[in-house]
C-alpha cells in the first residue's frame, strides 16, 4: 500500500481544531492534494468534545504533555463526594462535553458561511434563550433575573422603574435600529461610534444616557464582556450589545443566538472535515508533526516543498503547512502571548427548567442560558472580572434528560478562578436547581487563547508556514476566524483563489434530492 | 406521534444519521447507490475518503429521512470512522458472502460500534453480492415481503440456509460465508441480518425499511434533522419531534450576502 510519502502534497493541515476544519472545508473543492494529520486521537482540538471517559483521558493528557496544548491543570472531580453522586451518574457515553463551548449569534458570518457551502443541513441549530443575572437579595430567595434583552422584554419586566426604563430605551434607540427593523434603519445609528470615544461602559451609560447603576451588569452580560463594566470600553460594548439585539427574531421569535446541537464547535469541526473528505483529503489522527524543514532551495520556487517529519515515522513533502502555535513541533513554536481563563464544566443533577422559559410564543424551545455573576455578586470588588455560565440542558445531546450541563468561564486563571465558579454554580443550583440538585461530575481547567480585544494579524501571504492565531475565549463565536480561514485559504489558492469563491458550493451529486 | 391533529398533514419526518462500514469493495457504494438511485454500476471506482447521500424511506406512520455516510473500505488510517459513528443513529455493516475475511473486518466493526457509538444505534449485518451464489435465482424470483426482519433476524433460513452449509462450486456458486455462520453471530450480538445484491437489487430495500422500523421512537425525539416543508413548526400545541429546532435553510440563504450590517 502506498505511504503517505509517495504524494506530493500541497497543504498539510495540522490540527483539527475549529479554524483548521473550516479551513478544510475551504480547500474541500480545490482539487488540491490535503493531508490532515492531528497529533491527538480525536476531532475538535480546542473546541472537542468529549464523553465522561475521554474527558478524563483528556484531562491526563493535558497534564502530561505541558506546553503542547493550549490548556493546563485539568482535573475531573466526581460530585461532592457523598456516595448517592455515583449512582446518578450515566453511562460516560452519554454525555457530549465541549472544551470551547460558544454561542453563535445569529448575526454572526459563520451562518452564511455554512448555508453557502452546503453543510449546514448537517448540522442541528437551537436556540439560546435567556440571559440572567445574578443579584444576592436581601431575602435569599430569589436571586437570578432575567435580563431584559429586547424592547418587549424591557417593556413588561417589573423590576425596573418606569425611569429607567426611560433611559434604558433611550440608549437602545441612540444605539442603533431596533430588532424589528435592523434593516430598515440603517444609519441612524452608524455615526454614534465616534461619540463613544474611548469611555468606559459605566462612564458612558452614566454620563450620556444617565442609565441607573444597577442596569451596568445585566447590559454588561449582554456583550458576554470578560472584565467589569469599569474596565469594558464603551465602543466594546455598544458594538456587542448592537449584535445582540439585531440578532433577535433573525431565525425565529424570542432569541438571536444559537447553539450547535451534539457538542457545538466540535460538530462544526467534523461537518468541515467530512467535506474534506469527501472530496478527497486524507486523514491521519494520532499523528502530529516532529519536525519541518523549510526548502533551502529558493520558496519563490513553485515546486519547492517543506519537508516534515511525521510522528508515525513518515516524512513527506508539502508546499503549503497550516497549524496553530500548538500544532507544530517544539522548534518551530513562537513564543505564545496569550491570555488564559479558568474553566469548568459541570454535570449536574438537576433540569433547571426555570432558567428556559418560552421566550416567544410559536418560538423553538430554548436549549441554552446565559447566567452572569458579577464580580461584586461573588463577594469580590466592583472591578473584579464577572463569572458566566452557560447552561445546556438535555435537548443539546450533551447530557441525558433531567439534568444540565454548566459550561464555567472566568478571565482570572488558576484556583482564584475556579474558586469564582464553584461559588458561582453553587449559587446557581441553590438558586434555581431545586433542594436535591447538585454537581455529579466536574471538570476544571486553564485555557489558553484570544480574549476577544486582542486583534489578530493577518497570515503573510508569502510564507509557506501559515500560523493560525491562538483559538478565541470569546463565549460568542468570533467572526474575526472565517477572515483568519479566509487569509490561510487565500494564501493557498493564490491566483486560483480569484476563480473559486470562498466557501461557496454547490450541493454535491446525489445530496439531498427532495 | 399526532396523527389525530389533522388529516392531509404530511407524516412526521425525521433524519436518521445512518454509516456504512465494512471492508473494501464489499459493495457498500453500490448497496447505496441501489437504494437511492436504483442503480447499479459494474466495475466501480473505489469511493475517495468519503461521500454523503440522503434518501427518504416512508413508513406507513412516519418519513424517515437517510443521511447517508458512505467511508471508504480502503481508508488507510482508520481516522475517518470514527467522525462518521459519531452520534449515527444506525449502521449497515457490509460484507461479502464470497469472501470470508470480509465477514472477519465486520465483526472488527461491530465491536467498534458497540465500543464506541452511541448507545442505541441500530446495526445491521448485510452480506453483499447475493448475486455470485447458487440462491440468487431462487431469492430474485420470490421476492417476498419481509416486514418480521426486525424481530427475527434468522428467518428465511429454513429453505435456504440447510442446502449452503458446504457451498458447492462447481455450480458456479462463490459463497464462501455460510448464511447460517452470519445469521447465528448476528442474533448472538443483536444486529439485524440480510444477504443482498446490490446488482440485482434483492433485499436492498428491505434492510433500510428494516433499520427504519427498528429505530426507537424515542430516539426519533431527539432526532437528527427536520422534515423540510412539512411546516410542522409552525403548527400550535402537539409539534412533534423537532421542537427546538432553528431551521437555517431559507433565512440563511437570504441573508447570505448582507448578513452582517454589524
Amino acid at each position: 500500500m502506498e505511504s503517505l510519502a509517495d504524494t506530493p502534497w500541497d497543504v498539510t493541515i495540522s490540527g483539527t481544531g475549529l479554524a483548521q476544519s473550516l479551513l478544510a472545508l475551504a480547500l474541500s473543492r480545490s482539487g488540491k492534494n490535503v493531508l490532515h494529520v492531528d497529533r491527538n486521537p480525536y476531532y475538535g482540538g480546542a473546541e472537542a468534545a468529549f464523553s465522561l471517559q475521554e474527558a478524563e483521558e483528556w484531562a491526563n493528557r493535558v497534564n502530561n504533555e505541558t506546553g503542547d496544548h493550549p490548556f493546563e491543570d485539568a482535573s475531573v472531580r466526581l460530585g461532592d463526594g457523598s456516595p448517592e453522586v455515583g449512582t446518578q451518574l450515566s453511562a460516560s457515553r452519554a454525555y457530549t462535553l465541549s472544551l470551547s463551548p460558544q454561542l453563535i449569534y445569529a448575526r454572526s458570518q459563520l451562518l452564511p458561511t455554512l448555508v453557502s457551502s452546503k453543510v449546514h443541513r448537517q448540522l442541528e441549530f437551537q436556540a439560546v434563550g435567556s440571559w440572567w443575572i445574578h443579584r444576592p437579595g436581601d431575602s435569599g430567595d430569589k436571586r437570578l433575573y432575567r435580563v431584559p434583552g429586547s424592547r418587549e422584554d424591557i417593556f413588561a419586566d417589573e423590576m425596573i422603574s418606569v425611569k429607567s426604563k426611560r433611559t434604558l430605551m433611550r440608549f437602545i434607540r441612540h444605539i442603533g435600529p431596533s430588532q424589528l427593523g435592523a434593516d430598515e434603519a440603517e444609519g441612524e445609528g452608524s455615526s454614534l461610534d465616534e461619540d463613544v470615544g474611548d469611555a468606559s461602559l459605566t462612564e458612558y451609560l452614566t454620563s450620556k444616557f444617565k442609565v441607573p447603576d444597577e442596569l451596568h451588569a445585566p447590559l454588561l452580560s449582554l456583550c458576554l464582556s470578560q472584565v467589569s463594566p469599569q474596565q469594558t470600553s464603551a465602543q466594546f460594548a455598544v458594538t456587542r450589545i448592537k449584535r445582540h439585539l439585531a440578532s433577535l427574531g433573525v431565525y425565529g421569535s424570542g432569541f438571536g443566538s444559537l447553539a450547535v446541537k451534539w457538542g457545538g464547535g466540535s460538530e462544526i469541526s467534523q461537518v468541515g472535515c467530512r467535506a474534506l473528505a469527501v472530496g478527497g483529503g486524507v486523514y491521519v489522527l494520532n499523528t502530529g508533526i516532529n519536525s519541518l524543514d523549510l526548502p533551502a532551495e529558493d520558496t519563490t520556487n513553485e515546486d519547492s516543498r517543506i519537508q516534515l517529519l511525521l510522528s508515525n515515522d513518515e516524512v513527506i513533502k508539502t508546499k503549503f503547512v497550516v497549524g496553530s502555535n500548538w500544532d507544530f513541533p517544539k522548534a518551530a513554536r513562537l513564543s505564545c502571548d496569550c491570555d488564559r481563563v479558568a474553566r469548568s464544566i459541570s454535570v449536574v443533577s438537576s433540569s433547571l427548567e426555570s432558567l428556559f422559559p418560552a421566550t416567544a410564543e410559536g418560538g423553538p424551545v430554548p436549549v441554552g442560558a446565559v447566567v452572569a455573576f458579577p464580580g461584586a455578586s461573588l463577594g469580590r470588588a466592583d472591578d473584579s472580572p464577572p463569572v458566566y455560565i452557560l447552561v445546556h440542558s438535555s435537548e443539546t445531546g450533551e447530557c441525558p434528560t433531567g439534568q444540565c450541563v454548566l459550561y464555567g468561564s472566568i478571565n482570572m486563571p488558576g484556583s482564584d478562578g475556579q474558586a469564582l465558579i464553584d461559588s458561582a454554580v453553587q449559587q446557581l443550583l441553590e438558586s434555581a436547581g431545586g433542594p436535591n440538585a447538585k454537581v455529579l461530575w466536574s471538570l476544571r481547567y486553564t485555557q489558553w487563547g484570544r480574549c476577544e480585544t486582542r486583534s489578530t494579524q493577518p497570515a503573510n501571504s508569502a510564507e509557506r508556514v501559515i500560523r493560525l492565531p491562538p483559538p478565541s475565549l470569546d463565549l460568542a463565536f468570533d467572526d474575526a476566524l472565517i477572515d483568519t480561514v479566509k487569509d490561510a485559504w487565500q494564501a493557498i489558492m493564490g491566483d486560483e483563489a480569484t476563480d473559486h469563491e470562498f466557501m461557496t458550493f454547490e450541493d454535491r451529486e446525489g445530496a439531498y434530492e427532495e | 406521534m399526532s396523527e389525530s391533529t389533522s388529516a392531509n398533514t404530511a407524516k412526521p419526518s425525521s433524519s436518521v444519521k445512518l454509516v456504512l462500514l465494512g471492508e473494501a469493495a464489499v459493495g457498500k457504494s453500490s448497496l447505496v447507490l441501489r437504494f437511492v438511485n436504483n442503480d447499479f454500476q459494474e466495475n466501480k471506482e473505489p469511493t475517495i475518503g468519503a461521500a454523503f447521500l440522503t434518501q427518504k424511506c416512508s413508513l406507513p406512520t412516519r418519513t424517515i429521512k437517510f443521511e447517508i455516510w458512505d467511508t471508504a473500505g480502503q481508508e488507510r488510517f482508520a481516522s475517518l470512522a470514527p467522525m462518521y459513528y459519531r452520534n449515527a443513529q444506525a449502521a449497515l455493516v457490509v460484507y461479502d458472502v464470497t469472501k470470508p475475511s470480509s465477514l472477519t473486518k465486520a465483526k472488527h466493526w461491530v465491536a467498534e460500534l458497540q465500543r464506541q457509538a452511541s448507545p442505541g444505534i441500530v446495526i445491521a449485518l448485510v452480506g453483499n453480492k447475493l448475486d455470485l451464489t447458487n440462491d440468487a435465482n431462487e431469492a430474485a424470483g420470490e421476492a417476498q415481503p419481509e416486514a418480521e426482519h426486525e424481530s427475527s433476524p434468522a428467518d428465511g433460513d429454513e429453505a435456504t440456509e440447510e442446502t449452503q452449509e458446504e457451498p458447492d462450486v462447481s455450480n458456479g456458486d462463490a459463497r464462501k460465508v455460510p448464511t447460517r455462520e452470519a445469521s447465528a453471530y448476528a442474533e448472538e450480538e443483536g444486529l439485524l441480518f440480510f444477504e443482498t445484491s446490490a446488482k440485482t437489487g434483492h433485499n436492498v430495500v428491505d434492510v433500510f425499511t428494516a433499520i427504519a422500523n427498528a429505530i426507537p421512537e424515542s430516539s426519533l425525539k431527539s432526532g437528527r434533522g427536520a422534515g423540510a416543508g412539512t411546516g410542522q413548526t409552525s403548527l400550535s400545541g402537539g409539534r412533534p419531534a423537532e421542537d427546538s429546532r432553528v431551521n437555517l435553510g431559507e433565512r440563511g440563504a437570504a441573508t447570505a450576502k448582507e448578513g452582517c450590517a454589524c
